[in-house]
């Protein structure tokens, strides 16, 4: 029987943990949710470590990863070869891969020349780190293809079963309702830079061809900072080198023994080496730092290079796309676009639990540096009314977490109608769609009626909407019903001063009748 | 006999004929049972008594599907969808009544889930059996040739269409372009398709959906109404405490007592006026007779 390590336990409760957190990272009839996959971003190291250089401030939602960092400095990487969900189903499947020889160009400190940079970008307010954290890269795949892939292929059969059986196929019902309401996506969304999630996310699998945690020891920034860190730690494994008489760690270690001696920064604790070692010499326990670990920081030439590196990389991202700010439209609550970039980890999990499907992955739309980052699309998805899950599920705050009431009042952007196409303008016809969908109490789309002149040259009355500024949030589902196909006729357009909506007098609602003194529009 | 007799003749003969016609196709008068009482279960079952009771709709083992409006994320006060009381009210009278099967749905305006949840509506049917709370899937949708002033045809819901029973609740409120959506409008929630195009004719489409959509049974519940910023509401000012429940066979009669609740007539609503037109109903409140129960 094949014995497990503690590590190996670990890292499968971790990996279940990580699915379950991901499937509950959707709405399941409570408005809030108690526990989403935000919890595995905020005990990311990489991720607090660059939110606090990009954005100079600390929040308490990235504590859990500092305290993850400072144990790393007492222990050792321990989150790589017991909790990283990525780490795990690369362990899961190498076994099954043969090895060829490692590529050598990964062997000399290209890590370092992806981390060092990726901090100092940070540093200087362009934080990328999330285009290669471990487990945004694993959301990401999960979120825009793999999840919709399981999705729509299950509700596919669910409707093919319909056009086989017809009403008979109720009687299945009660088992397919439980499996949509519990662990289906509930909307069939397709997500663009779903193949490149993929194609990265089965990079890194494929990398295992040549060793084994190829990705972990030889590029993984977050791995590289914990690496880092683990350099101080006083846990380590004894002895600290081969046993001349016997070697067999050289293939047990998964990350460590390239040479014979022990490299305590890529050791994993995964501890496989005590277990397996054939004279049980091999104990891990706390020894202190002696000089034969080697130094603490990578070579000075290294840093340097890195840093200026990030510090041009950081500079060439100013060069900013000068139409993208003005275009794109960014979740609710999000009201300064620097800010939004500097605190964005692009996980997916905003995407992944937008009640609607508003939000998609920006391809260019915001530069090159928003790659990834979620944008408002609403001809495809409107942003719900009463709906806060996007920010309670970003793992960073860049999205803020608002009550509803806060939630309500805050602004995406402006509709505006396009008289060109909108049917009362247009084509002289009755519509109003987008007016009876406006969630606003006292609605930011109204109408007057008007006398017009038809197409046909008879007299008609058309009710002619409009839209009231002052209490427009912009949350587009007066665009995403609109009737016209392809174009709306009213679109919802992105503002510089997303300053929230104004609370009349003591009322909480927006805008009551009670207030109507103050609002010129009232009526 | 010249021309000027022939005419006389001819118009006065037209006369009576169209009221011998009317007469022989005159259905039983157009009855609405207006049940009032701030127990909206009791009230509902008032008003079903007063037509006669579920069974005189409701045979044994029949599926009955009742359409509620829960198309909107709002809570019951707020009045943009049914009160869930008068929906579950309904529901056990028609299983007493012996329906082997109630289904519930609504295609919604908001998203599905919330708008189920915030409603009112599935906590109502918790643990109910034989009474199913339903999505709609778009694959249940069926085209139906309609014929109509302006529609020829139009994807309606299976569901509906297959149902015994099809027992209409809607929720008595304002609306920005009908002025208000009653009984004829709502059943705008079991069409397919892009329907908000049909605002441009909604008057005679509705006229046209109904008229192949039978409703067997309204019951508009005025238990509360949205008196403006209609058919979402969300501001409770907007909202008028009636404790009304209004029943009847005829959906036009129904709709149009409804109307007088708002201080309205019948043929102010356009969409009322077109289906009594079509001859789906009776508008003229004096060729109405209203119980008060």
């Amino acid at each position: 029987m094949k014995r497990f390590t503690s590590a190996r336990i670990s890292q499968l409760l971790f990996l279940a943990l990580f699915l379950v957190l991901f499937v509950q990272t959707e709405y399941r009839g409570n408005d809030q949710i108690s526990a989403a996959v935000n919890s595995f971003f905020r005990a990311d190291p990489l991720v607090s470590v660059s939110y606090l250089l990009a954005e100079k401030s600390f929040t308490w939602l990235i504590f859990p990863g500092i305290l993850v960092l400072a144990l790393t400095i007492l222990l050792g990487r321990f989150f790589c070869g017991w909790i990283c969900p990525l780490g795990t189903i690369l362990d899961l499947i190498t076994g099954r891969i043969r090895k060829t020889a490692p590529i050598r160009a990964l062997k000399r400190n290209l890590k370092y020349f992806l981390l060092i940079p990726l901090l100092t970008c940070s540093l200087f307010g362009v934080n990328l780190t999330g285009l290669l954290d471990p487990m945004a890269l694993l959301l990401r795949a999960l979120s825009f293809f793999f999840y919709p892939l399981v999705g729509d292929t299950v509700r596919q059969g669910w409707v093919a079963l319909y056009r086989i059986m017809g009403e008979r196929r109720d009687l299945l019902a009660p088992g397919y309702d439980i499996v949509r309401d519990y662990v289906l996506p509930f909307r069939e969304t397709f997500y663009p830079l779903a193949f490149l999630s993929t194609a990265l996310f089965l990079l890194i699998l494929f990398l295992e061809r040549y060793e084994t945690r190829n990705w972990c020891r030889n590029l993984c920034p977050l791995g590289t900072l914990l690496g880092i860190a683990g350099r101080f730690s006083l846990f380590s494994r004894l002895p600290k080198k081969l046993c001349p008489d016997c070697g067999a760690c050289r293939d047990l270690c998964p990350t460590s023994f390239d040479r014979d001696i022990l490299q305590k920064e890529e050791c994993i604790l995964c501890m496989e080496c005590q277990l397996h070692c054939p004279s049980q010499r091999i104990r891990f326990s706390f020894s202190g730092i002696s000089a034969a670990d080697g130094p603490y920081l990578p070579e000075r030439r290294l840093i340097l290079g890195g840093v200026v590196t990030g510090f041009f990389l950081a500079r060439f991202f100013r060069f900013r796309s000068p139409e993208a700010q003005v275009r794109i439209l960014r979740p609710p609550g999000v009201q300064d676009e620097g800010e939004f970039l500097r605190k964005c980890v692009r996980c997916g999990e905003c995407m992944k639990v937008c009640l609607r499907s508003a939000l998609y992955p920006a391809i260019l739309q915001a530069g090159v540096e928003g790659v990834y980052t979620p944008q408002v699309i609403p001809r495809l998805g409107y942003c719900e009314y009463n709906c806060t899950l996007c920010g309670q599920v970003c793992p960073t705050g860049a999205i803020p977490n608002l009550t509803s009431e806060a939630k309500k009042r805050a602004v995406i952007g402006k509709a505006a109608f396009n008289k060109n196409h909108c049917l009362p303008f247009a084509k002289k016809v009755n519509c109003i769609v987008c007016e009876e969908h406006c969630p606003i109490p006292s609605k930011a789309i109204r109408s007057r009626k008007m006398a017009e002149v038809a197409n046909d040259g008879t007299q008609a009355v058309i009710q002619v909407p409009y839209v009231v500024d002052e209490l427009c949030t912009g949350c587009g589902i007066c665009e995403n019903v609109c009737p016209l196909e392809g174009k709306a006729g009213i679109e919802v357009f992105a503002v510089k001063d997303r300053t929230p909506l104004r609370e009349y007098g003591n009322n909480k609602d927006i805008l009551p009748e009670q207030g109507k003194k103050n609002d010129p529009y009232s009526g | 006999m010249n021309r000027r007799a022939f005419l006389k003749t001819v118009g006065f003969w037209s006369l009576f004929m169209e009221m011998s016609v009317r007469n022989l196709f005159a259905r039983e008068q157009a009855m609405v049972a207006v049940a009032e009482g701030s127990d909206h279960a009791r009230t509902t079952r008032k008003a079903l008594a007063a037509l006669g009771g579920m069974k005189r709709f409701v045979k044994s083992g029949n599926v009955v599907v009742i359409k509620p409006n829960m198309g909107w994320d709002r809570t019951p006060a707020q009045a943009a969808n049914t009160n869930p009381v008068v929906v579950r009210a309904l529901a056990e009278e028609a299983l007493a009544a012996g329906a082997k099967r109630v289904k519930i749905f609504d295609r919604t305006c908001n998203d599905e889930r919330r708008c189920y949840v915030q409603s009112g509506m599935k906590d109502a049917f918790k643990g109910m059996k034989n009474v199913e709370l339903k999505f709609i899937e778009n694959e249940r949708f069926k085209k139906v040739t309609i014929r109509g002033s302006v529609l020829a045809e139009w994807e309606l819901y299976g569901e509906a269409l297959s149902a015994d029973v099809f027992i209409n609740v809607p929720v008595a409120k304002h609306h920005g372009l009908s002025k208000l959506t009653l009984g004829l409008k709502n059943v705008m929630g079991v069409m397919g398709g892009n329907r908000g195009s049909i605002h441009k004719n909604l008057d005679v489409a509705l006229a046209d959906i109904n008229s192949v959509m039978k409703t067997h049974l309204t019951v508009i519940d005025a238990t509360r109404i949205l008196t403006a910023h209609g058919p979402q509401g969300g501001n409770l000012a907007d909202v008028k405490v009636l404790n009304k429940v209004i029943a009847s066979t005829d959906i036009v009669a129904a709709d149009s007592f409804a109307t007088t609740l708002f201080g309205m007539k019948p043929a102010e609503i356009p969409v009322t006026v077109a289906a009594y037109r079509r001859g789906l109903g009776e508008m003229n409140l004096n060729r109405i007779k209203v119980v008060k129960v």
